[in-house]
């Protein structure tokens, strides 16, 4: 595809691909993967693990692994300053400025990604001076506003080391930090996994008015549909490396068009309600990326699953208003519970 | 109420450690008991105990003060025959299959080992049939399949299968599991969920469940109880149903106010319970009074910051320990005298 990204585009995936080099052979973890992020919108990517949503935040950022690569597609990316960059061929400085500065990406488990003899303070200012800020006390100064930001007394977080931090804090530093240098775009992974319950809200609101104060782009990964349907603005559900559903949060939480979003929605215990809500498992466990099945890769635990299915891979079709899904019988997709009655087991 | 005895009880049970800092209080005096085919859920948060009622109630741990009994009998004075008959009967199930599988051994091993090692069964052959038997009841079907398989060749949600396997294979009366589906994905944390209820109303098996996930515990304990645990103290006990419904105390309000839903409409306008602080108060270090005071909307200064209140009768057979819910409470009751303490229809505080 030749041609400017649209004004209001600031991330712009294309037939993506990413490839890892296994002992038996290469696997593809992002089959075709097409995405298009607009300034200010907060998009979510849900799936189970193994589906492929980290490994697509991490090819962004050009953080993958030596034993993965992109072996199709393109990504790219409106700057601040309006130029449009082709991800996979930025080098050199071009790409250090990228990140950070265009596009920072927060880490699950936030203990790993500080380092553990480094104060917090000294995260700040090394993130800082790598990127030519060189006022220390500047950036300090940032520093202690955005910490208040997150929730966290700015002085006390500033002179701890990781360790004397609780994970729920340690993960609001990584989002403060985060944000130093007024990227553009955050992908957040997991954010909230392994933390507490009350820490997770506090997670979720500092993220939602950040979200309000700096009007920052974000992509967050996440197994958990509870914090998709919290955040997010769209919704793009990922099974087996595919995009196989892409909407608004409204669209795909209260009229799912695949069957595996479907699955997941059906199986996650509400809290709210005096009733007690019955809940499916979708049948089956995900394939193996090494042997997937032939034409749709969902169809063995589909209970809508025809002939079709099993021959050919289905497109994303247009379901609704800025909806697609890739199922050939998604205008018979509903919630119901009973058409998986029969499917299960 | 039942007049038997509760297959396991724990009897103002408390469990202290010594760590470099100081001693510090894990489980401050929790009683809790489980009748055959019960299913017990704890909840709280990391730090709340949750886990060491857990081990104690297994027998890997014992209680500083306090007395875990089983069947009635103290475990401290059974027999060695009764011990044994203890261990068998009360089965524990990790969070993590990983760690709790052992990588060198078959599945078809690791389920025949504990058959053969107590006698249920006689010899090799007949242990292997008892295996297939076993991952038929987990549903991992056809159980050929599995058996000379490596728990590395298995999905996250097999192996915890296995290890649900494993825990049955002794024909336990109660399993204790403990953050059992937390590490599995969404679709087959359900499908294990329904395995397990599945063997509480075929094999009448009891279980504890240790999770710090309120909805959860909605699905799986809806018909038990649910304790709910915050550093080291039960703070409130009944009925799921109602805890879910219409929780009572201030914590167990915002660990249920604060969950996000799947439901987008719904858990942007759910009502949110602000709390006066995140942080969970250091264990070497707890406040005075109610533990939860420096982060309860609803203290009251002087009373809450003062007096630890005790876990006190609600009615209907539900438990809360709150200054504040206390006072409601009589606030309310005086002009309906209390038809007694004799739960069914008691006097529930609207």
């Amino acid at each position: 595809m030749i041609g400017r990204l649209a004004d209001d585009v600031v991330l712009s995936i294309e037939d993506l691909w990413v490839e890892y080099q296994t002992p038996t052979g290469p696997m593809q973890a992002v089959r075709g993967a097409t995405l298009e992020i607009r300034r200010g919108e907060a998009v979510a990517l849900i799936g189970e693990s193994g589906s492929g949503k980290t490994t697509l935040g991490l090819a962004l950022l050009r953080l993958l692994t030596r034993t993965a690569r992109v072996s199709r597609g393109r990504a790219r990316f409106r700057t601040g300053d309006g130029r449009t960059l082709e991800l996979f061929s930025l080098g050199g400085s071009d790409l250090r400025r990228f990140r950070w500065q265009e596009c920072a990406m927060v880490f699950q488990a936030a203990l790993n990604s500080l380092n553990p003899v480094l104060k917090v303070r000294d995260h700040f200012i090394e993130t800082a001076r790598a990127h030519g800020r060189k006022d220390d006390r500047q950036t300090s100064e940032r520093a202690r506003e955005l910490l208040r930001m997150v929730q966290l007394d700015g002085e006390r977080v500033l002179s701890s080391y990781p360790h004397e931090l609780s994970g729920g804090m340690r993960q609001r530093v990584s989002i403060a930090l985060s944000l130093l240098l007024e990227p553009q775009l955050i992908i957040l992974d997991e954010p909230t996994t392994a933390l507490d319950i009350l820490t997770q809200r506090a997670i979720i609101d500092v993220i939602r008015s950040l979200r309000q104060r700096l009007n920052f782009t974000m992509m967050f990964i996440s197994h958990d549909l509870s914090l998709a349907a919290e955040l997010a603005d769209r919704v793009a559900t990922m099974y087996a490396g595919e995009l196989v559903e892409v909407g608004k949060v409204r669209d795909v939480f209260y009229t799912p068009k695949h069957p595996y979003t479907v699955g997941l929605l059906n199986a996650v215990p509400p809290i709210a309600g005096e009733e007690f809500t019955p809940l499916t498992a979708i049948p089956g466990s995900p394939p193996d990326l090494l042997a997937m099945p032939s034409g749709c890769s969902f169809h063995p635990r589909c209970p809508y699953a025809t002939e079709l299915c099993v021959r050919q891979a289905p497109p994303l079709f247009a379901v609704g208003n800025g909806h697609q899904a890739a199922c050939f019988h998604w205008e018979r997709v509903t919630r119901r519970l009973d058409v998986w009655e029969g499917a299960v087991r | 109420m039942t007049i038997t005895e509760p297959l396991l009880s724990l009897d103002h049970v408390s469990r202290e450690f010594s760590t470099r800092r100081g001693r510090i209080t894990a489980v401050d005096d929790v009683s809790l008991a489980i009748g055959r085919g019960d299913i017990l859920c704890l909840v709280g948060e990391s730090g709340s105990g949750k886990t060491t009622v857990a081990r104690m109630a297994a027998g890997l741990l014992e209680p500083t003060r306090g007395t875990v009994r089983f069947e009635g009998r103290d475990l401290r004075q059974t027999s060695k025959g009764e011990h044994k008959a203890y261990r068998r009967a009360v089965q524990l199930v990790h969070q993590d299959p990983y760690a709790s599988l052992n990588p060198v051994r078959t599945i078809g091993d690791t389920l025949r080992a504990p058959v053969l090692h107590h006698k249920l069964v006689r010899g090799r052959r007949e242990g292997t049939r008892r295996a297939a038997e076993l991952l038929t009841l987990v549903d991992l079907t056809p159980p050929q399949n599995f058996l000379s398989k490596y728990p590395h060749q298995l999905s996250g949600g097999q192996r915890q299968r296995v290890a649900v396997a494993r825990a049955l294979a002794l024909n336990p009366r109660l399993i204790i599991a403990d953050e059992a589906v937390s590490m599995v994905d969404v679709s087959i944390r359900v499908s294990i969920l329904n395995t397990m209820l599945k063997l509480r109303n075929e094999l009448g098996v009891a279980f504890l469940f240790i999770t710090h996930d309120l909805a959860v515990v909605k699905y799986f304990g809806w018909e038990g109880h649910v304790g709910v645990m915050y550093v080291g103290k039960l703070v409130e006990f009944g009925r799921t149903p109602q805890i879910i419904g219409r929780p009572l105390h201030p914590y167990a309000k915002a660990l249920a106010a604060a969950i996000p839903e799947a439901d987008p409409d719904l858990t942007r306008t759910k009502d949110k319970l602000q709390l006066r602080s995140l942080d969970i108060p250091n264990l070497t270090a707890l406040p005075s009074g109610c533990v939860f005071h420096p982060r309860c909307p609803y203290v009251v200064p002087g009373l809450c910051d003062e007096v630890a209140p005790r876990l006190e009768d609600v009615g209907e057979g539900r438990e809360v320990a709150c200054h504040v819910v206390a006072r409601e409470r009589q606030a309310l009751t005086p002009l309906s005298p209390s038809p007694g303490s004799t739960g069914e229809g008691g006097t529930e505080a609207a």
